[in-house]
């Protein structure tokens, strides 16, 4: 038996996608065998993001209304064998095309063939996040260094809490260490005091993301990235690992790095 | 023709108000909530509103007696909402969006967005304006 998890955030644009595609490879990599959901029905990019786009044949709806079998839609990502699947969205449909009890029995259902069920949640607070809670059982919620997504986080918990999830888990995404040590950023104990939950994990901002994003190849398969390296991390720590947060601070360049050797640094 | 001008309606308004007999506020039931109030949730209660918990930005609490927020006030809280101007709001860091005393509604002054209470605070209505004054036990309720 598996385990469901929504990943959600409120706002949009903070990088839930990009987090449900680079978590669900990181803990395929880590070789569980993994299924992404997407429910952001009518504006689908999870198969973008992972490069399944051209792969749809059939989706969720299908699912629901018994025009496929389940087996038929999920589709494979053949990087990982047979760990890693992606039960798209509907891009012609409307979030109404499915239900709660439909989300309920359909993750009911993929959570027996897998260690994860990932639910890529769409933003806002109407039937599409309904649905997308309605069958999962542990919550991530997304957030930037942002006043404004830090706010619809803390309504999106509101809501977790009021459907009786258990205490949702942070990311925060595209922190930027430089500007956070200048002040002109948000830092991460500040919005731990207003959100007062657990952390996952901090992603540092990285140009690495907007390249694998549109290639599609999740960042965590490349080596180089700090936020593959962060994903990476979260993805360990959802297996039951304990691994510390990563050091934001040596995010320095070589340049800078040799002024401070010779003391022109500040 | 309009018979009156818009201000003198509101003045006729808070006349009418402020005859109706207010029930005193010893008489108010209590409500307790024990968790942390998150945006967009908000608690509408006749008498007094106590919260063990924090008051989050965005959410609003609208009591007919007193506010009190065992923890920090960072959303909008409206005491006395049914017009009684002897009533208090009290928090472990009042830090609110606005705050509101029967008919008065006040804000933090821009300038001072900054400045961090580090000490319990109780707003109150002192000669026709909500007053901001640290919170002393024994001291600060001797006054009700």
């Amino acid at each position: 038996m598996g385990e469901v998890i929504v990943v959600t955030s409120g706002k949009g644009g903070v990088g839930k996608t990009t987090t449900t595609a680079n978590i669900g490879t990181g803990l395929a990599a880590l070789g569980k065998k993994v299924v992404l959901v997407d429910t952001d029905i009518g504006l689908r990019n999870l198969d973008v993001v992972l490069g399944l786009e051209n792969r749809i044949v059939y989706d969720i709806v299908d699912v629901t209304e018994g025009n496929c079998r389940l087996k038929q839609a999920l589709i494979k990502d053949k990087r990982f064998d047979d760990r890693l699947f992606l039960l798209p969205a509907a891009q012609t449909k409307d979030k109404t095309a499915i239900s709660e009890q439909q989300m309920k029995d359909l993750c009911a259902t993929l959570k027996q063939d897998f260690d994860f069920v990932i639910i890529d949640c769409p933003a806002g607070i109407e039937q599409g996040f309904k649905n997308a809670i309605a069958g999962a059982e542990k919550s991530l919620v997304v957030t930037t260094p942002e006043v404004a997504a830090v706010r619809d986080a803390d309504r999106i918990i509101g809501l977790l809490e009021a459907a009786e999830l258990p205490e949702p888990q942070l990311i925060i995404n595209r922190i930027r260490p430089a500007m956070v040590k200048q002040g002109d950023m948000m830092d991460i104990d500040d919005m731990i005091d207003i959100l007062a939950v657990n952390l996952l994990g901090v992603v540092p901002e990285d140009e690495k993301i907007v390249v694998s994003t549109n290639k599609g190849e999740p960042a965590v398969l490349d080596q180089e990235s700090r936020a593959g390296e962060a994903y990476r991390n979260i993805s360990r720590r959802l297996t039951g690992e304990e691994v510390p947060l990563m050091n934001l601070e040596v995010n320095e360049n070589l340049v800078s790095r040799l002024k401070k050797l010779f003391g022109f640094g500040k | 023709m309009p018979d009156k001008t818009f201000a003198s309606r509101i003045e006729e308004d808070v006349k009418q108000e402020e005859q109706h007999a207010h029930p005193p506020t010893d008489d108010m039931p209590t409500i307790l909530i024990k968790k942390t109030m998150r945006s967009g949730q908000s608690v509408r209660y006749p008498g007094h509103v106590v919260v063990l918990g924090d008051v989050n930005p965005g959410a609003e609490i609208i009591a007919g007696g007193n506010i009190v927020v065992m923890g920090f006030l960072r959303g909008v809280a409206h005491a006395g909402a049914s017009g009684n101007e002897d009533v208090v709001v009290a928090a472990f860091r009042l830090q609110p969006t606005q705050l509101r005393i029967a008919h008065h509604i006040t804000r933090a002054p821009d300038e001072e967005k900054d400045t961090i209470p580090d000490h319990p605070e109780l707003a109150r209505i002192k000669d026709g304006v909500v007053v901001i004054e640290r919170y002393e036990p024994g001291e600060t309720l001797k006054k009700y």
